[in-house]
């Protein structure tokens, strides 16, 4: 009860009409920059930092704005990926999969309706978690040693093989394509450079944005090119938006997936380095095993696909607040920022925090409740001004897009290699994407690469080099259990089934 | 994302320009005060730019906002050598340095860069190094690590928050040098991306000790999880930090300062040079910071100008000489 | 087929040079258990034996674009690399007409709505960016 009447505290903190008008522009930024490819969540949060000062707020408002920011980012995210086939940024890789699909069924409306409540949904009640779990969650986060990082991460890349519906081995290459790039730079355990060749722009490592830009958003430019004129008649204007709430029936056909996404999703955030990508990729990649592990409907545009990975990032971006909060750890770059944004209010996270700054937790965790009701509230209606996009012709549209990747690239990092970079990565991604090879496991190596290696060495160093350290706490035990038991078994048992289908399929879209 | 720039400053400079202000009686204003942290955002160097930016708006030491940008990798290294290549004659700019940068140097980390490329600014304070351990730990004492170090480096592990090599490790070495022991090298260092990150692995029980800084240890230690071995301090701190014992009351003479302070660039003019150094100094005596540094566990650390420049010149010698004697560097 | 066993040779070609350049990475003065290399080590091999797979056992031939359409790609690169590299010189807007007007153009539009849509785009998003967002975008001779 006593969490009733600090949230009650945290509400009177929040409910002003100023802090209102803060969360309502927030929630408004955050989509956009969350949905223009190239602005993620953490540059959303970290460009709108100057402003909160510009304005003068109190820490209260400051955080209220920046946190709007940072979850109508995570909601943005999924627009693009489902109207363009390229993901806002990371965590909407994953809505890609299905989003893309249902849009070209003439389901864009549905599609984007059904991702709206289902970051609501994951958003919902991951912020209920943190209101009353986090310090069970502390403990959760803890039990998480740096061989069970690395089982974690292991996990994460077995879940790949159920993915990609095509050749396991193509995934394998593109995990360890991925993989192999993260490596580049700076290496953290001994300070030695590594496969930068003396270029100083490469000792900070490649950056996944300008990966993700260029091997989604650049690469569809190169891929209309390609079939300009061939069906033209088929793609100008007459792509379906559809209904644009979805119907009863769906969302209770969506409803299990979204709860075990939210839950999945949320652990996901809760482990600090996970973060909301690890998050959707995971809430996918389950659902897609529970639901349909033969592989029948996912990729082609299930709605459950759509939902899942909504569900799990938003609630990861919810779960990635309690390692800040209570241990001042960062669970993800956008994290990363909203401490710095603490610090600077002169706010100390860590393990007192609820006990030092009771007003700010209670004040923030406010705002993030009114942020949700509001994004809910500001999407659903928004869902037909969105579709509208589809409207455009693609060969005015398509330019528009990839000049917005350059410049999104271009406003955070400044430099022209990173641009150059950029477009190696499209030309990149349109040979990748001919030749079948899925694109989604190279982000994610980019991703978790570092954090994967990392944890390997650590654990090793611990155990004095013992590799059983990997197999003796029973969590590893168990998270090594699904791998192989959930995920690379099935590989080779379904591997007869998806052979047919790979002869089925000609020329698939982005089927990773 | 980590080289996310906080490129909106420039707005936020520009909107508050246009406010009358009471211009000051120098002749040198920075048009575009920028601090660039060479790390992340919610590291030490991110901290010293965002705090020194807000007290000096605050304190109205800076027209309008000071923009900080975030330029991560090579550990300062990148940012270093962006200074010195390419933006070596700019007057408006100031970058976040400390002990790490310094150790950097000694140890020849920044390659073809030295210390007397830049220009130092001053400090803003320090941050004494801690040694800790949990407090159901079995070990009470700096002594006792060290001699369980001495005796079976393999069953401990201490974690921190810089690379193998860097400041957290180096207290460690130190201290053991000091302790006698001999094999430096068996010592077990893991390196974390931060002293939270260290801190929750030791809470984990990954670790068995950890090496890091008071003002990253400081909420920990209040809420009773991380129980302080030894500061390295010359004496006992003031305040609520005076009952940690210091590692030369137990007989281990070591003092590890983290110090935090800026440099300039190399060709920033004289007049540019004494204004950041003066607000800098202004900025330290203020109340304002006195504040921050309390909050923040630094202690104090008053050094500026030439003085600070010697002070840098020092510390780089000093920690270039244990590197070689430990084996570090060649 | 033939497609998969050049993609099996370049990616074995690149797991090996993966590998040389992961054993030139300096020795470091207290390495760990596995060491710098150790890691990058086993990612060369599983693009490695990926590779090996594709040359062994190749999917179906894509289908690849004819030739003038692969030329129509290669410009496009061309005038994307032309973009990055002059952006700093001619500042964002000029750019950013002139590319934009070129794509649309090569998506199959009218010069003149290929004119319209570059310096709509181009202002649009100057406008957004620079003046709402507050970002820095390149400034060219003009200021923009």
């Amino acid at each position: 009860m006593e969490t009733f009447a600090s949230l009650y505290e945290g509400f009177a903190v929040a409910l002003t009409w100023q802090n209102l008008l803060l969360a309502l522009l927030g929630c408004f930024l955050g989509t956009m920059m969350g949905a223009l490819p190239g602005l993620g969540p953490a540059n959303g949060v970290a460009i709108l930092i100057p402003l909160a000062f510009t304005f003068g707020l109190s820490a209260i408002a400051a955080l209220i704005l920046l946190t709007s920011v940072y979850y109508g980012a995570m909601y943005g995210g999924r627009i693009s990926s489902i109207l363009l086939n390229i993901p806002g940024d990371e965590p909407a890789m994953m809505t890609c999969l299905d989003g893309y699909p249902m849009a070209q069924a003439g389901r864009a409306g549905e599609a984007l309706a059904l991702s709206g409540v289902a970051s609501f949904v994951g958003a919902f009640f991951a912020t209920w978690g943190l209101v009353f779990l986090a310090p069970l969650l502390v403990q959760i986060a803890l039990l998480f040693g740096p061989g069970e990082y690395f089982v974690l991460y292991t996990l994460a890349f077995a879940t790949l093989g159920g993915i990609a519906a095509t050749n396991q081995a193509k995934s394998a290459f593109a995990a360890a394509l991925g993989i192999g790039i993260a490596m580049i730079g700076v290496d953290t355990q001994t300070g030695v450079q590594r496969f930068t060749f003396g270029e100083v722009h490469l000792y900070d490592g490649i950056d996944f944005l300008i990966a993700i830009v260029g091997l989604f958003a650049l690469s569809e430019v190169f891929v209309f090119l390609e079939h300009r004129g061939q069906n033209d008649s088929a793609d100008e204007g007459k792509m379906k938006i559809g209904r644009v709430t979805p119907s009863l029936s769906v969302l209770r056909y969506c409803t299990p997936a979204m709860i075990r996404s939210t839950v999945l999703g949320f652990i996901s955030g809760v482990l600090p380095g996970a973060g909301a990508s690890l998050g959707s990729f995971l809430a996918y990649s389950v659902e897609k095993q529970v639901s349909d592990p033969r592989s029948e409907t996912f990729g082609k545009g299930d709605p459950r696909g759509v939902a899942a990975p909504e569900a799990g990032n938003n609630a990861a971006s919810g779960g990635a607040l309690v390692p800040m909060l209570a241990l001042g750890v960062p669970g993800s770059g956008t994290t990363a920022v909203l401490l710095a944004v603490l610090l600077t209010l002169n706010i100390q996270p860590g393990p007192l925090l609820f006990q030092n700054n009771p007003d700010v937790v209670w004040g923030l965790i406010a705002a993030l409740f009114i942020g949700n009701f509001m994004l809910l509230a500001l999407n659903i209606p928004m869902v037909g001004i969105f579709t509208r996009v589809l409207l455009v012709p693609t060969h005015i549209l398509m330019p528009v897009v990839a000049m917005i990747a350059f410049i999104g690239i271009y406003s955070i990092t400044g430099s022209t290699f990173e641009l150059t970079m950029m477009v190696l990565f499209g030309a990149l991604g349109w040979v990748l994407r001919k030749l079948d090879v899925p694109l989604v496991p190279i982000i994610l190596g980019i991703l978790l690469g570092n954090e994967m290696e990392v944890n390997l060495r650590r654990a090793m160093t611990i155990s004095n080099g013992e590799w059983t350290t990997l197999f003796d706490s029973w969590l590893a035990i168990i998270l090594w259990t699904i791998a192989i038991v959930g995920f690379v078994l099935p590989i080779f048992l379904g591997k007869r089934v998806k052979r047919k289908m790979k002869e089925a399929e000609e020329e698939g879209p982005l089927s990773d | 994302m980590i080289k996310t720039t906080l490129a909106g400053g420039a707005v936020a400079a520009a909107l508050v320009a246009t406010v009358p202000f009471a211009a000051s009686a120098q002749e040198f204003t920075p048009d575009q005060p920028e601090c660039i942290a060479p790390a992340a955002a919610g590291g030490g160097w991110d901290f010293t730019c965002r705090q020194v930016a807000r007290i000096m708006r605050e304190t109205d030491l800076i027209d309008g906002s000071m923009r900080v940008q975030n330029l991560s990798g090579g550990g300062g290294g990148v940012a270093y050598a962006e200074v010195v290549n390419k933006r070596n004659d700019e007057n408006d700019l100031i970058v976040a340095a400390s002990t790490a940068t310094a150790t950097r140097l000694a140890q020849g980390a920044y390659p073809g860069n030295t210390m007397d490329q830049v220009r130092w600014l001053g400090t803003i304070g320090a941050d004494y190094g801690v040694i800790g351990v949990r407090p159901d730990s079995e070990i009470e004492d700096l002594p006792q690590l060290m001699t369980a170090l001495e005796e079976d480096p393999s069953s401990i592990s201490i974690g921190g928050g810089s690379a193998s090599g860097g400041w957290d490790h180096l207290k460690v070495l130190i201290a053991a040098q000091e302790a006698g022991i001999e094999e430096l090298r068996s010592i077990k260092y893991v390196a974390f991306a931060g002293g939270g990150e260290a801190i929750s692995q030791l809470l984990a029980g990954s670790l068995q000790a950890y090496s890091g800084d008071l003002s990253e240890a400081m909420g920990f230690v209040e809420s009773g999880d991380l129980r302080v071995l030894a500061v390295l301090a010359p004496e006992r701190l003031e305040g609520d930090f005076s009952e940690f014992p210091t590692a030369s009351e137990q007989g281990l003479d070591v003092v590890g300062a983290n110090w935090r302070g800026f440099y300039a660039p190399g060709e920033m003019s004289d007049e540019a040079y004494d204004w950041w150094s003066g607000q800098l100094d202004t900025m330290y005596a203020s109340e304002e910071w006195k504040a921050v540094m309390e909050q923040n566990g630094l202690a104090d650390l008053d050094l500026h100008g030439e003085e600070f420049r010697d002070f840098v010149a020092e510390s780089v010698s000093d920690i270039e000489e244990i590197s070689r004697e430990i084996g570090l560097i060649q | 087929m033939m497609s998969d066993r050049v993609l099996g040779g370049v990616g074995l070609a690149l797991a090996v040079f993966y590998a040389w350049a992961a054993t030139i990475i300096p020795e470091p003065f207290s390495s760990d258990a596995i060491g710098p290399d150790g890691f990058p080590m086993i990612i060369a091999l599983v693009l490695g034996l990926s590779s090996i797979y594709f040359v062994v056992k190749p999917d179906p031939e894509p289908k690849w674009p004819a030739l003038n359409r692969l030329a129509e790609i290669g410009c496009a690169l061309l005038v994307m690399f032309g973009y990055a590299q002059v952006l700093p010189i001619l500042g964002f807007v000029f750019s950013t007409v002139i590319i934009t007007a070129y794509l649309t153009w090569r998506l199959g539009a009218g010069p003149l709505t290929a004119l319209l849509n570059g310096v709509g785009t181009s202002v649009g998003l100057f406008v957004l960016f620079e003046l709402i967002f507050g970002l820095s975008l390149a400034d060219g001779p003009l200021g923009f």
